[in-house]
């Protein structure tokens, strides 16, 4: 265990001397992915739960078919499936981008994680209550204002505690990055395994790592919470500063 | 009518007839499917007036009130503010709509609501609260509609609850916070939908107190309320609404004192 850690302590944590790897790696991919299916999931809950049916059901479509099927599956398809189209290899763009395993696997998680986000804040944009719209209408807001300053502030906001759940799911989705041949923590683990046969020193300190992530995300969801919930909890503890 | 009122409590704010108008609606109708909860209601209200709407729940005093700034869509009808005709046009599903939406948004700066049930912005604290419209719809700088809601706070005695959100406060506070709400827009005219109707009995008085204050301004107001003895103390003229049809209308000591209408006289001695 301690040679373990002496020899491939630094792999674990940021680099193997050539390339990022380990903590540093399943981090940047749980930051890139949750950063890309955010951007994405803001616009499209709002489609989801708007009254239009051409905005709400091709969304609808979107989000049951990535929450309907694996995101191993999704990964595999994006990395081995869509290089080996012949119109991707033939353009420059595209195969450049698919070549990169971090590349795939940043989108496929970014895309499955969009589309559970998508759900989260489209049950939170529902759950805005209608009366404090009709006070925003009323005091003159334009759609788009009433969106932007009162309906997606309150329902991100109210979304927060579930989608802090989705943020340690994602976490654990990234563990399957070294399909695409990306050295995250498990990669290192795997290679420390085939390199000493002590498997439950290598899989342990990864699933420690793991947790340690894992416990400082939830901490830090609880700062926030805290801190843009104010409003909802009781008045003892809840005072606005 | 067998209470009595003391005099000191009594305030009808007698607007001058050459007043210019504020608020005119004439044969307002409004129909859910078969049924019409308006069968063409008119009303008349002048810079400074007080009119109050009284009827049963279901006679469509809230609906009415809300078709002023159409956050119900008539189905027939013309409305009027500050002598400004609501441009409407008629919907695929055969309510009218506003056909400019910047007029429709004009207007609605200038028509303040305050609602049954508050309906604060329950993620802001009761300052951003008062100043948010301002800001992004009026285009106020920050300090002065912060000064505005400073002083419309000392106005309704919550100056030192600013920095709350509104689910610590209780219904009459939040009430009260929602008036200056509305009053940072420096509406012309006021609209009060059942405005004390959510609150516990002990709370009402707080709330009507700011609201009496409101009328001896001179402020031009539209109040829906089953509040009978703040209606007749209040208004300039008060307006019995029965199954979506005007049945009484006039200065409140007429139709409180001497109704003409049997159906009026049957509410008013239930309610009163």
């Amino acid at each position: 265990m301690i040679e373990i850690l002496q020899e491939y302590g630094k792999a674990y944590l940021w680099t193997d001397g050539y390339k990022i790897t380990g903590v540093a790696m399943t981090l940047w991919l749980l930051i890139a992915s949750l950063a890309l299916g955010f951007v994405l999931a803001v616009p499209l809950s709002v489609a989801r739960a708007s009254a239009n049916p051409w905005l709400r059901l091709p969304v609808w479509l979107f989000t049951y078919v990535f929450r309907g099927t694996p995101l191993y599956v999704q990964l595999l398809i994006l990395y081995s499936g869509v290089y080996s189209l012949s119109f991707v290899q033939s353009q420059p763009l595209l195969n450049g981008f698919f070549r990169e395993g971090i590349n795939c696997a940043i989108l496929a998680f970014g895309i499955c994680s969009c589309a559970y986000t998508t759900e989260i804040f489209a049950g939170a944009i529902r759950a805005v209550p209608p009366g404090e719209v009709e006070a925003a209408r009323v005091f003159g807001m334009t759609s788009l204002g009433v969106y932007r300053r009162i309906v997606l502030p309150s329902a991100l906001r109210r979304a927060l505690p579930a989608y802090g759940n989705e943020v340690i799911l994602v976490l654990h989705a990234t563990s399957i990055a070294f399909t695409a041949t990306v050295p995250d923590i498990l990669k290192i683990a795997r290679d420390v395994n085939s390199a000493t046969y002590a498997p439950f020193s290598a899989f342990g300190i990864a699933a420690v790592l793991y947790a340690a992530i894992a416990f400082t995300l939830v901490w830090l969801f609880r700062r926030i919470e805290a801190r843009l919930l104010a409003f909802q909890r009781p008045q003892s503890t809840g005072r606005a500063a | 009518m067998t209470r009595h009122f003391p005099e000191e409590t009594m305030f009808h704010p007698k607007p001058d007839p050459q007043s210019p108008l504020a608020v005119r609606v004439e044969d307002l109708h409004k129909r859910y499917g078969p049924l019409e909860v308006l069968k063409g209601v008119d009303l008349t209200a002048r810079e400074g007036e007080v009119v109050s709407m009284i009827g049963a729940s279901g006679s469509g005093k809230s609906t009415f009130l809300r078709c002023i700034n159409l956050l119900e869509l008539p189905s027939r009808g013309r409305i009027e503010v500050a002598g400004e005709e609501l441009a409407l046009c008629p919907g695929r599903d055969g309510d009218l709509h506003a056909a400019d939406p910047r007029q429709l948004r004009r207007i609605r700066t200038s028509l303040s609501m305050v609602f049954q049930s508050f309906n604060l912005w329950q993620h802001m604290t009761v300052m951003q609260n008062i100043v948010e419209a301002p800001v992004h719809v009026l285009g106020l700088s920050r300090a002065e509609a912060r000064d505005k809601a400073e002083a419309l706070l000392h106005k309704v005695g919550l100056y030192d609850k600013r920095d709350q959100y509104p689910a610590h406060l209780s219904g009459g506070q939040q009430q009260r916070i929602a008036i200056a709400r509305a009053l940072c827009m420096e509406p012309r005219v006021l609209l009060f939908d059942e405005p004390t109707s959510a609150l516990d009995p002990e709370l009402v008085g707080e709330v009507l107190k700011v609201i009496r204050g409101l009328a001896e301004e001179g402020r031009t107001m539209i109040l829906v309320t089953h509040e009978m003895k703040f209606a007749r103390d209040v208004s300039s003229q008060v307006i019995f609404l029965h199954n979506g049809r005007i049945e009484e209308r006039g200065a409140p000591a007429q139709v409180f004192g001497d109704p003409q209408s049997e159906r009026c006289r049957q509410f008013l001695s239930r309610t009163c």
